[in-house]
């Protein structure tokens, strides 16, 4: 008689569970099961005394795997009903991420500033040291300590701001040479990266204010082949492949022998374009080993130490980098063209 | 310079290099070509003609000729020469049939002008030749041309027996000389010369001709000068130029007949002598400009331009012949002041060869012996000079000549390679060389071993040196500190959303009163590109200010910043002392925020918040406003003690829509402040308190100023006071705020007391009370 009430009660209660609808009802569904007073499942508990011995036993588990059944149902009903609530609280949450974030865009570094980084690192890299020099130089550290005369025709050449009592803005980084023997005495590597100045009109291709990179090594028995091994090092970091060099007869004052430096087009690959003028090469820079005059007026004793220098104009270097073709965007401060850096 | 290939070829041996090829020697070796132009490209294909017949063609000024053109037969060509008449001898160019006027026309009939061989195009040439000779032997050329810059230092190569003497050393052929100076006359000379300085003319050299014919040139010569840019005159003018350009030595042709006194003189110029140059300007001279002058006057500004007075014209019959050597700083400084260039001051300005005088004249000789048939030499060479002893031999030892180059050459190659240089060597010992230079190296250009190195070097080829790397020890290089802050402060600043402009070094005497500088406390250009561009900086501000108000065109709000150098005139000027100190270079950052639909409020407390991004803990001072600045919204920003820079927002009336939130930096102060070592100090164990504080101070009062004042009552258990909000309204009355702050403390001994909480709680209430503020507890 128990038994059929057992079974009874148990799907009647299973089948309220499943349709409950919120965690009251199921509750209410809990305390007529289960309560510990007049839950229906511990009423026949408090009856199971009166049952013959033989059956309680079979009767007890009857009950025992209805109020497991009952429970299990009534468990899984309520997680069932607890992740229905976080996933409806959750979803009511729901933001676009598309949005742009707020607050300020990175900003952008100028491309001089760029190229400069990466030559400093380079050269540091291998033992090179940054050397700063100001912009108002002397007439002696720009021209005179360079081997360049007031008398001399390559004066001519290089346009010159003249300043009120006499100094002069720098007209090519190369008086930091001569700051760098002064500052650091031989042995020595150094560079110096700076802005210059040239009495120039300005024009899509000129300016009269650009910058320059200054390198000098003075060592013991420097030779030509040492300027070609740094120089080709150089060349090949800044364009990020193997490049071809040449060197030419060239004149500056302050190096002897001076040479032009010329790269294979990277463009053509030297077989002749446009760019090249046919030729298969660009002019690139000069250099040279340094002048023992030069080492002289700076205190180092040129039958003990030589050295090599080269000047490279990096304005034009960030021009080809960057594929720019006016030149008076540098110093344009237009954010469309600096933004894109 | 513009070099013609067949006049090298006349002084090479056996030239058979092609002019393509010889271009890349020469640009590889010696100095950079520019480039080969063909000059007289129909040379090769024209002929001398007959005209037979002429007939006019209807309605035109062309006529239709009939000639007899040798080879090419029986043409006819339209011609629009008024000179084309039956019976002359011109030159037909075959260049291929046409129909013009309605006749069809094969070939033409040809100008000077149109073969290349002068700048004459008003008729036909006129010749004086067989029918199918070729037009005065002339044929064409390969021009190549030389940067001018790259042969500065070489007085030689202003000639074509210089480049011809690189040409033939670059080859290993021989080299002839065109000069032959048993040409020049013996005995005394045709004329009297005084020199009054022979440092600045170390030697004057002259003939004098009689019985000289001055007309055209032969076609030949016309021809050569025209190919490289020199235009025909006349014989005589031709001459010079052709010795100028073959030689490098500029030459200079007087009428003698108008020379007054039978002395050329040459001294300065007086002050404010007067001078008709050929160019038919007058100059006005100083004693810094050598003249050449006779008894009455200037009559050549020596080594630049000839006088107009003393010029060879038509009648002239007796030729005063000069071939001089001048200073090349004077000359140099002589051209650039009154601005005029010519081919002789190019040359002089490199420091011409003094020996090379007398060999311009005996090639004079020769060349005028056909230009002017029947001249006579009257006299010997007037010749005065200084002594210029022959430089020392240079000696090169071969071993220090392969350390050099990085490569050995074998020494018969030196000697080799310098003897065709004419370079003259010896070896007293054994592997070193004693090095004599030639005269037209040793004025300038070779003095020293490291000389010798170029040539050496040049003529073996750079290409044959392998890179290698140097056997140096390694060294850390010593840092640049200020150039690496420099780096951080800008990647900063960009991270911060500011973008970075680099603008001009110069200021123009408007920006500078804009912003209340004095333009006399800066430095000045002397010769400026522009007269707004004559001062040198002492602020980046106005670059900025510019830079906002160009991009407000395009941009509602952005954000840029420039590192740059202010340049101040030094504090002390010792100028009147013979002192030039340099001026003082401060390197500086200037950030600016601009926004157009703004109070400003924000963009000011943005780029504060930038600012201790790089400075942090940085404080910000009110202070008074400078003439460019919003009156109430400027600061001094103070870090570690120091006024570093400021704060402020551009004064609204600088800026035509929207605020502009301005961060001066001196970046300088900043660095050397900036360099701390780092010590850890370990985290506290026990727990820290923390209360909350308002006090009610009035509208204006500085919450910076409130909180040093908390601060110092808290005492030295205070680990940190930090602003939390400020509130006017209800229940305050009107003119009052409530600012409130939170302050922690604690102890790095223990945990600290309620009571000991109270107590410092306290002491701030009393203080804060004392100083006249209300406190809400
Ligand atoms: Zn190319």
């Amino acid at each position: 008689m128990l038994d059929g009430r057992i079974q009874e009660l148990e799907s009647s209660l299973l089948a309220r569970i499943t349709s409950a609808r919120s965690a009251e009802e199921l509750e209410a569904v809990r305390v007529e099961a289960l309560g510990r007073k007049e839950g229906a499942l511990t009423l026949i508990g408090k009856e199971m005394g009166k049952l013959a011995p033989e059956d309680r036993k079979r009767v007890g588990a009857l009950l025992n795997g209805a109020k497991q059944k009952i429970e299990a149902a009534l468990e899984s009903k309520g997680r069932q009903m607890a992740d229905a609530g976080l996933r409806v609280r959750l979803d009511a949450e729901w933001i676009d991420l598309t949005l742009p974030a707020p607050g300020p865009r990175r900003g952008h570094l100028h491309p001089m500033t760029h190229i400069q980084r990466e030559l400093e690192e380079l050269f540091v890299s291998m033992g090179f040291t940054v050397l700063d020099g100001p912009e108002v130089e002397t007439e002696y550290r720009n021209f005179d300590a360079l081997n360049i005369p007031a008398t001399h025709p390559a004066r001519d050449a290089q346009d010159t701001f003249w300043l009120e009592g006499g100094n002069l803005l720098r007209t090519h980084t190369s008086p930091v040479q001569v700051r760098g023997m002064e500052k650091l005495g031989p042995p020595l590597r150094m560079i110096a990266p700076g802005r210059v100045f040239r009495n120039e009109s300005v024009d899509a291709s000129h300016e009269h204010t650009f910058y320059q990179i200054e390198g000098m090594m003075v060592d013991r028995n420097i030779s030509v082949a040492h300027l070609l091994y740094f120089m080709r090092i150089m060349l090949t970091a800044i364009f990020h492949r193997d490049v071809n060099v040449r060197l030419r007869p060239g004149y500056f004052p302050f190096v002897e022998p001076g040479f032009e430096l010329d790269l294979q087009c990277l463009l053509c690959g030297g077989s002749g374009c446009p760019v090249c003028k046919q030729s298969g090469w660009v002019e690139q820079m000069g250099c040279g080993l340094v002048h023992p005059n030069v080492l002289r007026m700076s205190g180092i004793d040129p039958e003990e130490w030589s050295g090599f220098a080269f000047g490279l104009g990096i304005t034009r270097l960030a021009m080809m980098r960057y594929g720019i073709d006016d030149i008076r965007l540098l110093q344009g401060g237009d954010l469309r063209f600096l933004e894109q850096f | 310079m513009k070099f013609s290939y067949n006049w090298i070829r006349e002084f090479v041996e056996d030239l058979d290099c092609a002019p393509g090829a010889l271009e890349k020697l020469v640009t590889m070796k010696t100095a950079e070509c520019e480039g080969i132009e063909v000059a007289g490209a129909l040379l090769d294909r024209a002929c001398a003609a007959r005209v037979e017949s002429v007939e006019p063609i209807p309605n035109s000024h062309n006529v239709k000729a009939v000639v007899d053109a040798g080879r090419y037969g029986r043409k006819t060509v339209v011609c629009g020469a008024p000179n084309c008449r039956a019976g002359l001898i011109t030159a037909y160019a075959p260049i291929g049939k046409k129909v013009v006027n309605g006749v069809e026309s094969d070939g033409m009939l040809a100008s000077g002008a149109e073969l290349g061989l002068n700048r004459d195009h008003a008729g036909i040439l006129e010749l004086d030749a067989q029918v199918g000779a070729p037009i005065g032997g002339c044929v064409p050329d390969s021009i190549i041309e030389i940067d001018n810059k790259s042969i500065t230092h070489r007085p030689d190569l202003w000639g074509h027996l210089g480049m011809a003497r690189e040409v033939a050393a670059i080859l290993g052929h021989a080299l002839k000389d065109p000069v032959r100076p048993d040409l020049l006359p013996q005995g005394a000379g045709g004329i009297r010369i005084q020199i009054e300085d022979l440092d600045l003319c170390p030697r004057y050299s002259a003939l004098v001709f009689e019985n000289v014919t001055v007309q055209p040139s032969p076609l030949w010569l016309q021809y050569r000068l025209t190919a490289i840019g020199v235009n025909p005159i006349n014989n005589i003018v031709d001459m010079t130029n052709h010795v100028m350009a073959e030689l490098a030595q500029p030459m200079h042709a007087f009428d003698a007949d108008l020379l007054k006194g039978g002395t050329i003189f040459i001294r300065p110029a007086k002050a404010g002598e007067r001078f008709r140059a050929l160019n038919e300007e007058e100059y006005t001279l100083d004693p810094s400009n050598l003249v050449i002058a006779d008894a009455a006057g200037a009559i050549a500004l020596g080594g630049v331009i000839g006088g107009l007075d003393s010029a060879i014209g038509d009648k002239t019959t007796r030729v005063v012949l000069e071939s001089a050597n001048f200073l090349g700083s004077s000359i140099r400084r002589t051209s650039s002041a009154i601005k005029l260039r010519t081919d002789a001051s190019m040359r002089f300005e490199k420091a011409q060869d003094p020996a090379n005088t007398v060999r311009g004249l005996a090639r004079a000789v020769e060349l005028l012996q056909e230009l002017s048939p029947g001249i006579r030499v009257a006299g010997g060479v007037a010749d005065q000079k200084k002594d210029i002893p022959a430089p020392p031999p240079i000696e090169l030892p071969l071993d220090w000549l392969e350390r050099k180059l990085g490569r050995a050459v074998e020494p018969a190659e030196v000697r080799r390679i310098l003897g065709q240089l004419a370079f003259g060597v010896s070896e007293p010992k054994r592997g070193v060389f004693s090095v004599t230079v030639p005269s037209w190296r040793a004025t300038k250009d070779i003095s020293i071993k490291d000389d010798l190195v170029e040539e050496v070097g040049r003529m073996v080829g750079y290409d044959s040196i392998t890179p290698q790397a140097p056997l140096v020890p390694t060294a850390v290089p010593p840092e640049n500190a200020e150039r690496r802050f420099q780096h951080q402060a800008r990647q900063i600043f960009a991270d911060q959303g500011f973008t970075e402009v680099y603008n001009y070094s110069f200021l123009s005497e408007d920006t500078a009163r804009i912003f209340g500088f004095d333009p006399a406390a800066h430095v000045r250009v002397t010769n400026p590109i522009a007269s707004d561009q004559a001062l040198l900086r002492t602020s980046l501000q106005p670059g900025i200010w510019k830079n906002i108000t160009e991009n407000q065109k395009h941009r509602d709000t952005f954000r840029v910043f420039e590192i740059g150098l202010e340049i101040h005139k030094p504090e002390v000027d010792l100028t009147a002392e013979g002192i030039l100190d340099l001026p003082d270079e401060i390197v500086h950052l200037v950030a600016a925020l601009y926004d157009r639909d703004s109070d400003g409020v924000t963009g000011l407390f943005e780029i504060k918040r930038a600012a201790e991004c790089l400075l942090p803990g940085a404080r910000v001072c009110p202070a008074e406003a400078r003439s460019f600045e919003h009156p109430a919204r400027a600061a001094d920003v103070q870090w570690r003690g120091e006024t570093v820079g400021r704060l402020f927002e551009l004064h609204p009336s600088l800026v035509e829509a929207g605020r502009a939130a301005v961060l001066d930096l001196d970046l300088q102060a900043v660095e050397r402040l900036a360099a701390v070592e780092t010590k850890y100090t370990p985290i506290r164990r026990y727990p820290s308190s923390a209360f909350d504080l308002s006090v009610i101070a009035g509208l204006r009062e500085q919450v910076g100023k409130l909180e040093s004042a908390i601060a110092s009552f808290a005492g030295p258990l205070l680990e940190s006071i930090q602003f939390v909000r400020e509130y006017s309204g209800p229940p305050f009355e009107a003119g009052r705020k409530s600012v409130t702050f939170r302050l922690t403390v604690g102890s790095a001994e223990r945990t600290l007391s309620s009571e000991e909480v109270g107590t410092i709680r306290g002491g701030i209430i009393d203080g804060m009370r004392e100083l006249g503020y209300e406190l809400r507890v």
